[in-house]
């Protein structure tokens, strides 16, 4: 069964009067525990598609479904929940709140969602990272790519069933680049996370089992098994 | 110059102009500010502005004036006339009448209106020779030939208005100087002669020559020694209301800080890349120099037009506080004079920059590379908390010592500057209070509250030296409110105790005529005879009152019944002693008693001796004793009235006290009374009404002490407002992050309103605890250097739980706006900025 699946789906932006069509007729489909990788150019698309993806926006036209559900068909209130529930959000520039210890970021989701267990299931995630010993610590006592695994865990705290990462190795080493990366790849194969990652690294994308070449809010081109129903 | 001028409005002023309601909230917050310190400058101008009356200006510019207690005696005026020069002399009799119809009280003088040209219209030379005749001022509005009844001590008669004075002549009522002699019962003596002396001597010369003719206790001083009489005793309390009008522009100050804090902590990307493409420091700290200089002058802009028109109702308060306390003086024009509006700007900028040393210096400090060290500054405030603590320790200390000096030219200064000292303690010590508290309850608030609660906190917490600024200043406005409150309510409730034990008789009364803090006008001396008589009545007790000047300011001579007072009285003594045996002392010796203002304002002790010009003799009187007195700044100096009528023989009295006989009910004795005073406008008070108006006049006064402080306190809760916008503006990575997280709108809504709750709870216990020193140097130093009055203490519960109430639900509501900003953030255009 598909976790996530995109059907006709395109978005435009009104920019100063004049519309922009950000994506345009996308379709594709992931499975429980697959890594795609959304390639292209800066401004191709990558993020909006993560964004309708992550029903932190909806389509113009078309559908997102996500474990089934169409994001067009809640509001805000469903929305909200439905992010809380399924969708894991990882960022380029780790996004860790300054004030919060390293295992308080981490649980900050479920408690958002008013879940008890948060304590217990945030250092059981920041184990999965091999952060659990830095726990206590602030996030200005951490390096970039501990900042970025302290990241990958909050997003992995509720245990979603799809993981969004927009450029996550954009702001670290290569060698850090290779960490997270291969970090990511034992967690779509162990936790059976499905991950959908923007880069534009073609080297990163090297890690996926699907990489889809993103041009100007179209699909370029596909490599591999994840089932591109149409293109542009 | 002109590419500094362009780089300042591209680089400061046009970032101020995206961000219009914060930019709009700190320039209304500094114009409040300098509005408040406007209008009660200008208040206490036109309040203090009007000693010249009519009663002065009636005859124009004349050199010197005669006074003497209880009158003037006749041959001081013939030993003037038969000097050998060319003066040209003016007596004169003044008292105040009440014009019937209207209720206005309006100054009475009697010239001699053979000699004087008053340049009146008149209907006929010989029309001062009628006993019904007066001639109005030009501002009273009357015409030849009306009718004016005037209520003049207690007796009521209607008058023919003969002419309309000149246009010096304001409100003021006259009537010949014969005619005014037999209306006041003054018994030939005048109340006052002013004299026009030729040129040729300078005025010293012609004091001393004057002093050696008249007779000993009759006074002669330049002509404006009054004036400044009355200046000098109102400069404390307007020395005092306008230490409290610079408390909104305090608060404002704060809050001109945290923002240009809040605008370097935003911009030091900004500072480092301008650094890095060679601005100097001296530039940079230029710029927000200039910044803060802009909200100075924006804020003088509006705080001028708005000081103006606030300046309208202050005056009515600071007026009626004057009329009730000190003076009788008609408000003069509100004059909105170039040094006013120079005064404003210089202030406004000159606060404004001030306030921006700190954070402009420290934005000149900023290397490129250190600007790109996010979260350091707030890393460094929490570091510095503990010496910052220490430092507030020492200030307090200082406070302590200040608070235990003399006041310096009869001004507190060293309990201002205690003032000062605790205020600067309480900054320093706030940032270990917001620390502490937070990391105390973010726990139990997270359990009790929930996530947003705990995010609150942190967020407190982790802006530490921007959360401290703002419960600094919105503590400060507290701190005042709570010290003002707990100064007042404490002097309500030593008054109310006071009046307890004062106001013992069971009827009081007093001339009709409305009584002023400097008029004491007189009732018929057969009344106490007639009511002593009055089977209902135990005993009756007279006083008379005079005004007099001592040590070149003014103060009250007056005479009571002793033996009565004694008897039936209990006016507590500063010694402790019983009231009874200090009366008895004072029967028939020249012993006094003074009211403590009086003591203070003087350095008056019991056991020295007072020297007064009276009734053409100076005579030395013992201190016995000092009581407690709250009824007139002046000061009292009592004497038993066999004592005064030694020295002053005018029975009639200003005042009757009536003491009923036990089993008497109040109503049928108060008619009794009433009833044997047919024929006298006289007014009579129950005691319970008596106390009651007394509390009406101490509400009235200090209604512009509360009135500044809802200014200071609007001014902090709108800065908070402010703030909490740039907090949500700063923040909003944060909350978009909270929202792909998970989080819903209402939930971020909860977290601002909880951040607000915080900061009005952090900064309610910081201001309640700092208003409480600050109320202990008001009562027992700032009050008693100023005014000279024992305060005891006592807390006014219900007022500060309201008063508090009311400041914590406006800081929630300041919330209210930032959050909605905060819920309207798109996310994604937020994370996207990235």
């Amino acid at each position: 069964m598909s976790i996530l699946r995109l059907e006709h789906v395109s978005k435009d932006y009104i920019t100063e009067g004049i519309p922009v069509a950000a994506l345009r007729d996308v379709s594709l489909e992931a499975g429980r525990g697959e890594f795609v990788v959304v390639a292209g150019r800066s401004g191709c698309g990558k993020s909006t598609l993560l964004n309708l993806a992550g029903a932190m926006d909806f389509p113009t036209s078309g559908t997102v479904m996500l474990d089934g559900v169409a994001t067009s068909s809640l509001g805000e209130r469903g929305l909200t929940r439905l992010r809380r529930e399924k969708v894991g959000f990882v960022f380029q520039s780790f996004q860790l709140l300054p004030t919060l210890s390293v295992v308080e970021n981490v649980e900050l989701p479920l408690m958002l969602a008013g879940r008890g267990d948060a304590r217990e299931a945030a250092l059981e995630r920041l184990g999965w990272v091999e952060m659990d010993s830095y726990a206590a610590r602030m996030p200005y006592q951490l390096s970039g790519g501990q900042m970025q695994r302290v990241a990958i865990a909050r997003a992995l705290v509720h245990s979603p069933a799809l993981l969004l990462a927009d450029e996550p190795t954009g702001n670290l080493d290569n060698a850090t680049s290779d960490l997270i990366l291969a970090l990511l790849r034992r967690i779509a194969n162990e936790k059976d996370t499905t991950i959908l990652m923007a880069t534009h690294n073609l080297e990163a994308a090297g890690a996926a089992d699907t990489v889809i070449h993103l041009r100007d809010g179209c699909v370029q081109e596909l490599h591999q098994p994840v089932k591109r129903k149409s293109a542009c | 110059m002109l590419t500094r001028a362009v780089l300042f409005h591209r680089l400061i002023l046009r970032p101020l102009r995206r961000e219009p309601v914060r930019t709009s909230l700190t320039a209304i917050a500094v114009a409040l500010g300098i509005a408040a310190v406007l209008a009660i400058e200008l208040a206490g101008e036109a309040a203090a502005g009007s000693f010249r009356s009519s009663m002065e200006t009636l005859i124009g510019n004349v050199d010197f004036e005669v006074t003497a207690t209880g009158g003037i005696p006749p041959e001081a005026l013939a030993r003037l006339a038969a000097l050998p020069y060319a003066f040209k002399i003016h007596p004169r009799m003044e008292d105040y009448a009440s014009i019937r119809a209207t209720g206005r009280t309006v100054p009475l003088v009697g010239v001699d209106l053979v000699s004087e040209s008053l340049g009146a219209t008149t209907s006929d030379a010989a029309a001062f020779e009628h006993d019904d005749s007066v001639w109005a001022g030009s501002g009273l509005g009357y015409k030849m030939g009306d009718r004016v009844e005037l209520l003049i001590n207690d007796v009521s008669s209607e008058y023919t208005v003969r002419g309309v004075l000149g246009d010096r002549s304001g409100e003021a009522m006259v009537m010949d100087l014969a005619q005014a002699t037999r209306v006041l019962h003054r018994s030939g003596r005048l109340d006052r002669i002013l004299i026009e002396v030729p040129v040729g001597r300078s005025t010293e010369e012609w004091e001393s020559l004057l002093r050696q003719a008249l007779p000993e206790g009759v006074c002669v001083a330049p002509e404006g020694t009054r004036s400044d009489e009355n200046r000098r005793m109102l400069a404390a309390f307007r020395w005092n209301l306008r230490v409290l009008s610079y408390i909104s522009l305090a608060v404002g100050a704060f809050l001109i800080y945290n923002t240009i804090s809040v605008s370097v902590v935003r911009r030091r990307f900004e500072i480092g890349i301008l650094r890095a493409l060679g601005a100097t420091r001296g530039a940079v700290m230029a710029a927000f120099l200039g910044e803060a200089a802009s909200f100075g002058l924006a804020g003088a802009a509006v705080g001028i037009v708005l000081g103006r028109l606030l300046a309208v109702g202050a005056v009515r308060l600071v007026a009626a506080t004057v009329q009730s306390l000190y003076v009788s003086s008609r408000p003069a024009p509100i004059l909105l004079t170039w040094d006013a509006a120079a005064l404003a700007v210089v202030v406004g900028v000159g606060v404004s920059v001030v306030s921006a040393l700190s954070p402009a210096w420290e934005a000149s400090l900023v290397a490129p590379v250190e600007a790109m060290a996010r979260g350091r500054r707030e890393h460094e405030a929490r570091v510095h908390r503990w010496r910052d603590l220490c430092v507030a320790v020492a200030l307090a200390g200082g406070a302590w010592i200040a608070s235990r000096q003399e006041p310096v030219s009869g001004k507190p200064m060293f309990g201002y500057f205690a003032a000062v000292l605790l205020l600067g303690a309480s900054a320093l010590a706030i940032p270990a209070l917001v620390s502490g508290l937070s990391s105390a309850s973010a726990g139990i608030l997270r359990r009790l509250l929930g996530v947003e609660a705990l995010l609150a906190t942190r967020s407190l917490a982790g802006s530490l030296r921007r959360t401290s600024v703002l419960v600094g200043a919105l503590s400060t406005a507290i701190a005042m409110l709570a010290a003002v409150g707990i100064m007042v309510g404490s002097f309500r409730q030593t008054v109310i105790v006071w009046m307890g034990d004062r106001l013992q008789a069971d009827l009081f009364l007093r001339p009709a005529v409305p009584p002023g803090a400097d008029r004491y006008p007189t009732m018929s001396a057969a009344i106490p005879d007639r009511l002593s008589r009055l089977p209902e009545v135990a005993a009756v007790d007279q006083f008379r009152a005079y005004e007099i000047s001592y040590q070149g300011m003014p103060a009250i001579l007056g005479g009571g019944e002793a033996r009565i007072a004694g008897r039936y009285g209990n006016r507590p003594l500063v010694s402790g002693a019983s009231p009874q045996s200090v009366f008895r002392q004072l029967v028939g010796t020249d012993t006094v008693i003074v009211s403590e203002p009086f003591a203070n304002k003087h350095r008056v002790r019991a056991g020295d001796v007072l020297t007064l010009p009276l009734a053409g003799q100076r005579a030395a009187f013992r201190v016995i004793d000092v009581y407690y007195d709250y009824s007139n700044e002046r000061g009292f100096i009592i004497m038993d009235r066999g004592t005064l009528l030694k020295y002053l023989p005018d029975p009639e009295p200003s005042n009757v006290a009536v003491y009923l006989k036990a089993g008497v009910p109040p109503d049928q004795g108060r008619r009794a009374v009433e009833a044997a005073l047919s024929g006298h406008g006289v007014l009579v008070a129950s005691n319970r009404s008596l106390r009651e108006e007394a509390m009406r006049i101490f509400d009235r006064t200090f209604a512009i002490t509360y009135a500044l402080e809802a200014v200071a306190v609007f001014v902090a809760v709108m800065g908070v407002g402010g703030a909490l916008l740039a907090l949500v503006i700063d923040r909003r990575h944060e909350f978009a992050l909270l929202r792909f997280l998970g989080g819903a709108g209402s939930q971020l809504r909860r977290m601002i309103l909880f951040e607000a709750g915080l900061l009005g709870l952090l900064a309610n216990v910081a201001g309640l605890i700092l208003g409480f020193f600050l109320s202990l140097l008001l009562i027992y130093v700032i009050n008693k250097q100023s005014f000279g009055w024992t305060i005891q203490f006592h807390w006014p519960v219900a007022v500060l739980v309201s008063a508090l109430s009311v400041v914590y639900i406006a800081t929630l509501l300041a919330g209210l706006y930032p959050a909605r900003v905060a819920t309207q953030l798109v996310p994604i255009d937020v994370i996207h900025e990235e």
